[in-house]
């Protein structure tokens, strides 16, 4: 009989034929080799045996179980984030006072052009004493 | 409609979560990915409580997760970009001292290091015999395969995994 190899797994977790079983055994009295690979992977198993559970996350299971809330929640924040956007555009499409930039440059040359101070008949007049108030 | 004592989803993950998310991180090997293979079986119970025979409820929430990751596993190994490593350095030559370790000297993090690096058929297969406990034929119906391939997986999986800890 050659080496056991897989029979060897199968023998520890107790899947062998009554028959394929006392073979092993037999082969196991007379050769070391499979011995000390019986021990090897016997190891491995208890390895992975003795592994300990896992705890899910705080709530995972309470947030798959709960899609429409999740969901909710997603809405909420949407429609939050749908004001928070219609205000600023509100606020960008608001009308503004409107500024008045007259071009006073022009201005001064229009007047400059038609003024004369040789024509003005109140150029020859005595400035009189105004009693002048500024209020506001 | 549900057969007699069918339960519903939510009783699935109330009474076996924990387990179910063991068999997750088992397989997956990451709490990110666990936690989306969690979701993807609780949405296939949800679809196949109809069929669901009264039995072992965890095996059969392990038949479905174990399959859900194999699909994954699959298709994302259609997506090159994808691709995760698959040539751990298993194949090298066991090192000299292999019996010097003792199972009680191995962290759990190592254990679950040396399993995620397993081929994913041998890691499904070693996952359903030693952590979830089930018989070589239900695994067999679980992964589709012949008892002959379940036990050349679990046995191959565990030499790999055992030679890896000796090295480390």
């Amino acid at each position: 009989m050659s080496h056991l190899d897989d029979l060897l797994s199968a023998y520890v977790d107790g899947e062998l034929t009554p028959g394929e079983e006392q073979r092993v055994r037999a082969h196991l009295d007379t050769c070391p080799e499979c011995r000390r690979e019986l021990q090897f992977i016997g190891e491995g198993r208890s390895l992975v045996r003795g592994l300990p559970p896992v705890d899910p996350p705080f709530g995972f299971y309470e947030r798959l179980l709960r899609p429409q809330r999740r969901w909710a929640r997603a809405a909420v924040g949407a429609l939050a984030a749908g004001a928070a956007a219609s205000v600023a555009l509100m606020a960008g499409a608001a009308p503004h006072e409107p500024r008045v930039r007259p071009n006073v440059a022009q201005l001064v040359d229009a007047h400059t052009a038609s003024a004369s101070t040789s024509g003005d008949p109140l150029s020859g007049i005595t400035p009189a004493a105004v009693p002048v108030s500024f209020r506001r | 409609m549900a057969g007699e004592g069918a339960p519903t989803w939510e009783d699935v993950a109330r009474s076996h979560g924990r387990f179910l998310y063991t068999v997750a991180y088992r397989l997956t090997g990451n709490r990110e990915d666990a936690e989306d293979l969690v979701q993807e079986v609780l949405l296939r119970v949800r679809r196949g409580l109809e069929t669901y025979q009264p039995g072992s409820m965890e095996g059969w929430l392990s038949r479905i997760a174990t399959n859900a990751f194999l699909d994954d596993v699959r298709r994302r190994k259609r997506r090159p970009e994808d691709r995760l490593p698959d040539e751990p350095d298993w194949v090298l030559p066991p090192t000299r001292g292999a019996d010097e370790v003792l199972a009680g000297e191995v962290l759990p993090d190592d254990v679950q290091a040396a399993l995620a690096r397993l081929p994913d058929d041998f890691r499904a297969a070693v996952v359903l015999c030693d952590v979830v406990g089930l018989s070589y034929q239900e695994i067999g119906e679980s992964l589709d395969v012949p008892v002959g391939t379940v036990r050349s997986r679990i046995h191959r999986g565990r030499a790999m995994l055992r030679k890896m800890l000796t090295a480390t």
